[in-house]
């Protein structure tokens, strides 16, 4: 009794594969026998059949087909809007350089050589508003390389944990930090200019500077006395603690004196003035 | 010859109207396609065989649709719609090629 009762479903297997043809047809042609006359619904029934199974399949055709392109041509739609969006703010970027870079030579001309204009310039050098040009010191940065053949490590949409983004926005921030405190005078990551009022952020994987994100490996240009910003930044906690990353965890951690460095100007920088408020103690 | 041109008008018919359709129908399309497909090839098989018969033929196509819909809306209230849905398509899909190598046995011989 068990034992048919565990074969039954292999049973039921093989009869689905082995017997493939509906029965309803040979229970049919037994009951009618052999060389019934055909019946008046014959045709036009096999006519609705076929006509029925034909619409089917073409509803199911238009449906797919109809469908696809709906959802492509939404995603195209964004990706355009985000492209031209990212077009006309580089477009308004330009030419904010542009217009300031106007006003700067024509302040040059009217505060020529004087005390104040110097200070002017000073000024705007650190807080990232003119280009800046000058020798100084690239560090380089970078995630380990993922390694690529990562079939059955896994299911598909996860990330190894070996593979994951080691550096974050506190290794660049570090790395921006010691240069500052070496010397150097203005700073740019992966070509973003930094100011004074910067902020180096994480978000997801990106690593976000000024709300412009970037990606490893990241590029830290800063300008300054170049000798001095080698020899301090070699000596450096931060140097020490990423040559030792790069040994164990295979990041990659260089870098090098430059001759010539040129750092874009930020048209990003909105001046905030503090405004004295009133006498203290006064509500 | 006229089963041929009925399946031909369908799908002309279904091509130039291109209904919309309703959304509570999607999730039984993928069903109702294999359930047709399964009817041609049975139908064609049993032609073949001699024992072609023309309401075993719509009532069997009718009855796995609708069978199959039930079944598969049954599953989808009790969180197992999927499951049941690919169970179908397993079913008639394996009936389909079996169908099919009878065909191909009948036409080639082989």
């Amino acid at each position: 009794m068990t034992s048919r009762r565990t074969t039954l479903p292999t049973d039921l297997l093989v009869d689905l594969v082995t017997n493939t043809a509906d029965p309803g047809y040979a229970a049919a042609a037994a009951r009618r026998g052999p060389d019934a006359p055909p019946r008046w619904y014959d045709r036009p029934a096999v006519v609705l059949g076929c006509l029925l199974v034909g619409f089917t399949l073409a509803i199911a055709y238009v449906h797919t087909h109809r469908s696809a392109p709906a959802a492509a041509k939404v995603h195209g739609d964004l990706v355009a809007r985000v492209k031209a969006a990212q077009a006309s703010g580089n477009a308004l970027e330009a030419e904010a350089q542009r217009l300031g870079n106007q006003i700067n030579q024509a302040r040059a001309k009217a505060l020529p050589g004087t005390s104040l204009g110097n200070e002017l310039q000073r000024s705007q050098l650190l807080a990232g508003d003119t280009p800046a040009v000058g020798p100084g010191l690239r560090v380089q940065l970078g995630n380990p390389h993922q390694p690529t053949g990562t079939a059955g490590n896994g299911r598909p949409g996860t990330t190894p944990i070996s593979g994951a983004q080691l550096l974050t926005d506190r290794d660049v921030r570090s790395v921006v930090n010691e240069l500052w405190h070496d010397g150097a005078e203005a700073m740019s990551v992966n070509g973003v200019r930094l100011t004074p009022t910067s902020a180096i952020r994480f978000a997801g994987e990106a690593v976000l500077v000024d709300f412009a994100p970037i990606t490893s490996p990241y590029t830290i240009d800063a300008i300054g006395d170049s000798d001095v910003l080698v020899t301090s930044f070699a000596d450096s906690d931060v140097a020490s603690r990423y040559h030792t990353l790069a040994s164990a965890e295979g990041i990659s951690f260089s870098w090098s004196e430059q001759h010539k460095l040129h750092l874009a100007g930020t048209a990003a920088v909105a001046p905030q003035y503090a405004r004295p408020t009133g006498t203290t103690g006064s509500r | 010859m006229i089963a041929g041109l009925a399946l031909a008008i369908g799908v002309i018919v279904g091509l130039v109207l291109r209904p919309t359709v309703p959304h509570w129908i999607e999730p039984y399309l993928p069903i109702a396609v294999v359930a047709a497909l399964d009817a041609v090839f049975g139908g064609i098989r049993a032609r073949l065989d001699g024992i072609f018969d023309s309401k075993v033929f719509v009532v069997s196509f009718v009855s796995n649709v609708v069978v199959a819909g039930l079944i598969v809306f049954l599953g989808d209230k009790l969180g197992v719609g999927g499951q049941l849905s690919t169970a179908v398509v397993v079913v008639l899909g394996i009936r389909i090629f079996g169908n099919a190598a009878a065909i191909r046995r009948h036409v080639f011989r082989a």
